[in-house]
């Protein structure tokens, strides 16, 4: 049976783009697949739910109970990609407790792979949050994700070691425009025909980063 | 063969986490292929019994037909190692007995290892005790398990106190039994089986279970925790087993 990828979106910081990184990938998984499980971690505002409420579910990892419900999900080798997006408030939880429990050496067991996409920042905060998960994350399974809208200025050197993906900033009508609740990138490629325009090819591109991720990771396990 | 061992797992109080600890010694051993045997004094009734049925027996410590059951057999059966959990308010009963049939004199002579694993409660009556049980202790390995299980503070924020209390005895030695996540304690307890197979997803019998993941993770790492500092005190060594078997399960 071929893995299971489980995608884990996240930063210690707010407003990184996180929510539109699990947008798109889950838009791509769907598109790819035909199915994907969508988890949103947000406490406070549900935001990855309020876009595509038919696949996502809300998740709280505050108490054990909470726990138990994602990650008992999150471990079964069962076809179904699976994407989390990990509001900031949950960083640390999250990953202190899949260090406690053994996340990372159980899915290993169970042909599951989990690949966190870091959304990088040039602050402090996110260093630490980088370095914490280069201790506990397989380098190749740690993707530093440069989301060129919200990154100003050079990333730390620790962030360039690792996979990189780069999201292109797009101009403010365009991302007011995919910021939308009803947008749909899919249905974007699909309905806009002229294939040429700024927004179709930014889709594109990053779709092709998610596939050419996933075909490496997933490869390099069967 | 090797010399017999005894270890007593006691408090003058109940609610401290006894048997808990009994349970994790008991895996300890298990995983280290230590052969031992176990005595539960919650009688009739039997709380260790219940997670480790094959190596566990109900007696009644204060009746001598039960305390010869545990004693005159020492020397005679296999396994060299015997955990006694003493029920709530019976360990200082429990010490002046063993005192009064020579047990302690032989553990004195050498003749046997004797351990006493002191559970503590975060009350002063708990403490209190420490010094009471003080007095039988010569000749016995002392140790004083401080027990978070139950989120439990030490007056680490009153330091005197603390320290009349845990400096007290000169020969004792301190373990730290750290916190498990209340949910995994529980769905141990709902299961019913040594901690050991709850992590490997097992049932007592060795049939395939379906715990939580997540919970199973957290008694894994607690687990871990427990068998650091038995191994910081050399627990193995001192129950005389030469053996330094690979241990499953842990990891």
């Amino acid at each position: 049976m071929p893995a299971t990828p489980v995608y884990i979106v996240a930063s210690p910081r707010p407003q990184v783009g996180k929510t539109l990184v699990a947008r798109l990938l889950s838009e791509f998984l769907l598109l790819k697949n035909g199915k994907v499980t969508s988890f949103d971690i947000n406490l406070k505002e549900p935001s990855l739910l309020d876009f595509l409420p038919d696949i996502t579910e809300t998740a709280d990892i505050s108490d054990t109970f909470g726990k138990m419900a994602l990650m008992d999900r999150v471990i079964l080798n069962d076809g179904m990609a699976k994407v989390i997006d990990l509001g900031f408030h949950a960083f640390d939880e999250f990953f202190t407790m899949s260090e406690e429990i053994g996340f990372l050496k159980e899915a290993a067991r169970r042909n599951v792979v989990p690949i966190v996409l870091f959304m990088a920042d040039i602050d402090r905060v996110s260093g630490r949050g980088h370095d914490m998960l280069l201790g506990q994350i397989p380098a190749p399974q740690l993707v530093t994700v440069d989301n060129e809208y919200v990154v100003r200025g050079e990333l730390p050197d620790s962030m360039h070691s690792g996979r990189l993906m780069r999201i292109p900033a797009l101009p403010t009508f365009l991302k007011t425009y995919i910021d939308r609740l009803t947008f749909s990138f899919t249905d974007y490629l699909r309905q806009e025909k002229d294939s040429s325009t700024e927004l179709h090819q930014w889709i594109r591109r990053n779709y092709y980063h998610f596939r050419e991720l996933e075909l490496s990771l997933l490869l390099q396990k069967s | 063969m090797a010399k017999p061992a005894v270890i007593v797992v006691g408090a003058d109080k109940g609610g401290v986490g006894k048997t808990t600890v009994s349970r994790t010694l008991l895996d300890y051993f298990s995983a280290n292929a230590v052969p031992t045997r176990a005595f539960d004094t919650e009688s009739p009734r039997g709380t260790l019994k219940r997670f480790h049925p094959d190596v566990t027996e109900i007696v009644d410590m204060t009746a001598t037909a039960d305390q010869m059951k545990i004693f005159d057999t020492l020397n005679t059966v296999s396994p060299s190692v015997t955990v006694i959990d003493v029920r709530a308010g019976l360990m200082s009963p429990s010490l002046a007995a063993l005192r009064d049939i020579g047990f302690l004199d032989a553990a004195k002579s050498g003749q046997i290892t004797f351990a006493v694993f002191h559970i503590l409660g975060s009350s002063i009556a708990s403490l209190d005790e420490i010094a009471e049980t003080a007095n039988f202790m010569a000749g016995a390995k002392y140790f004083l398990v401080k027990n978070f299980i139950n989120n439990t503070s030490f007056f680490e924020w009153d330091q005197a106190t603390y320290n009349s209390y845990f400096h007290r005895i000169k020969d004792a030695t301190e373990l730290t039994i750290p916190k498990l996540n209340e949910m995994a304690f529980e769905q141990v307890e709902v299961a019913s089986v040594p901690f050991l197979k709850f992590v490997a997803n097992k049932g007592i019998h060795d049939e395939a279970a379906n715990y939580s993941f997540v919970l199973r993770g957290y008694v894994r790492h607690w687990l871990a925790n427990v068998w650091s500092e038995y191994d910081r005190i050399k627990l193995t060594d001192i129950v005389g087993s030469s053996k330094s078997a690979v241990r499953g399960g842990e990891k």
